[in-house]
């Protein structure tokens, strides 16, 4: 069996990060955090990781700040938005300057996530 | 003599004539008449001469001023009658333009709550969005855990996914209950409004507005601040109280939320650290269409409303303020508005 691929998810909602643990862990390694902050120490420790997944609105640190700071220092990594807003003038920018892969509404579907991280192996 | 009044010029005038006849109606009548005898009768003559003259005199003096007084009350009935009559025409007109401006507050009122329920509509869709990521979520679980067995080896987990579908069901369907209170069109001011719960259901509603930087604090009363009022439009006056101290923080800051219960009335306040409200602006927030935002970010609507509902619930609206510092905004509500 080959090695599961590795998956940082970063929400401040503990619901949301706890569900994200269970449902993925099944297919991935994954690696969660409720912060910007905690999600760069993540990936400091785990530097194999392909992608980043993060929810947008968050307290201090926003998830395009994170990403934003995070890309300067792994700009190999993949990076995503999984939120439940529309499309804002935030993702598009951050889409079209190549800062996110893409972007994944809540309430999240399981095989579109799935799609885009089995694309990285 | 013109300009003497009419009392004293006709004693003037009966004073001069009586006075010239007791001078000289003697001496003329002597000349005249030369036989004694007969001048006893001819005195008695010239006194009923006398009198029946000054007779005639004071009743065409009286006549002409009392004339002269009689057209002017006429005049002065037909004016009052026409007075009435305006008077009547301006007040039906008054009345009418009065229900009028009624009709249009509490339209505008409607107006304001759609309006913003517009711009809330963002903000309660991200957060309805979540708890249904839940229940998605949870969904997800269970369902590989039927058809794969996923977590036969830790059952706990999957107590956990349905654990999150509960969750997720009850928060939605608090949003959706906060949002139709809010939308709520009544004209009952006789409802029973949970202050706690409202506040708590107009932050969920402002939470797309409320940036990243704002930390919002609750000093909520251990009591369960029940009062009789409106609740839809009570809503209106969090949100939109709310909606100032969330656009008066430029970039970090707090929000602080209290509730204190006193013995007939209830007191909220809610602080803002935002830019302040300088001394000569305070008199005037609650003017209608006053306003300091770029055209399109404010009506300037917002406030006035505001006092209006809240005067409707026979509360006060009062405001502290330092440029710079921040403001307090305090809400003093009767816990009965109406004895
Ligand atoms: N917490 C606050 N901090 C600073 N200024 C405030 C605050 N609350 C109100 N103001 C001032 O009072 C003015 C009137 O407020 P009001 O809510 O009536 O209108 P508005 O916010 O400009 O527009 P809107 O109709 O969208 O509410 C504001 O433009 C602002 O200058
Ligand atoms: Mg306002």
């Amino acid at each position: 069996m080959s090695e599961k691929i590795k998956i940082i998810y970063i929400d401040d909602e503990k619901i949301n990060v706890m569900l994200f643990q269970i449902n993925f862990s099944v297919n991935y390694e994954v690696y969660t955090g409720y912060s910007g902050y905690e999600g760069l120490n993540l990936l400091e420790k785990h530097s194999d990781t392909k992608a980043v997944i993060s929810d947008l609105s968050m307290p201090e640190m926003s998830g395009i700040e994170f990403i934003m700071e995070a890309k300067k220092k792994y700009p190999e990594k993949k990076f995503y938005i999984l939120t439940g807003f529309e499309v804002t003038d935030e993702i598009e920018n951050a889409i079209k300057s190549g800062l996110i892969q893409g972007y994944f509404r809540k309430p999240f579907c399981m095989q579109e996530i799935e799609k885009e991280i089995n694309k990285l192996s | 003599m013109k300009s003497l009044k009419f009392e004293y010029r006709i004693t003037i005038l009966y004073t001069l004539i009586g006075g010239l006849w007791i001078l000289f109606s003697d001496n003329i009548l002597h000349l005249l008449v030369n036989n004694r005898a007969k001048l006893s009768d001819f005195q008695t003559y010239k006194g009923w001469f006398y009198v029946i003259i000054t007779a005639i005199l004071l009743f065409f003096f009286i006549r002409r001023q009392l004339n002269k007084h009689r057209s002017l009350e006429i005049a002065l009935q037909e004016h009052q009658n026409h007075l009435e009559e305006t008077v009547k025409e301006r007040t039906k007109e008054l009345e009418l333009n009065i229900k009028r401006l009624k009709d249009t507050q509490a339209h505008l009122v409607q107006t304001e709550k759609m309006a913003s329920l517009g711009i809330l509509t963002a903000g309660v869709a991200h957060e309805i969005n979540n708890p249904l990521n839940y229940i998605m979520g949870s969904y997800v679980g269970l369902h590989r855990h039927y058809e794969e067995n996923s977590f036969s080896d830790h059952p706990e987990q999957v107590g956990k996914l349905i654990e999150a579908m509960k969750i997720g069901v009850d928060r939605s369907s608090s949003i959706v209950k906060g949002l139709s209170q809010f939308s709520r069109k009544s004209d009952s001011y006789d409802e029973d409004c949970n202050v706690h719960e409202i506040v708590e259901n107009s932050l969920i509603m402002m939470s797309s507005q409320i940036k990243c930087q704002i930390s919002i604090e609750k000093d909520y009363s251990n009591s369960d601040m029940v009062i009789k009022g409106n609740v839809g439009n009570l809503h209106q006056v969090f949100i939109n109280i709310l909606n100032n101290a969330v656009q008066a923080i430029e970039s970090v800051g707090t929000i602080i939320v209290k509730t204190r219960e006193k013995e007939s009335e209830v007191v909220i306040t809610i602080e803002d650290t935002g830019t302040g409200i300088p001394k000569e602006n305070l008199k005037r927030l609650t003017d209608p269409f006053f306003s300091t935002k770029a055209p399109g970010k404010g009506t300037g609507l917002g406030l006035s409303i505001t006092f209006n509902i809240i005067k409707e619930h026979k509360g006060r609206l009062e405001f502290e303020s330092e440029v710079g510092k921040g403001t307090t905004v305090r809400i003093v509500l009767p816990k009965i508005n109406r004895p």
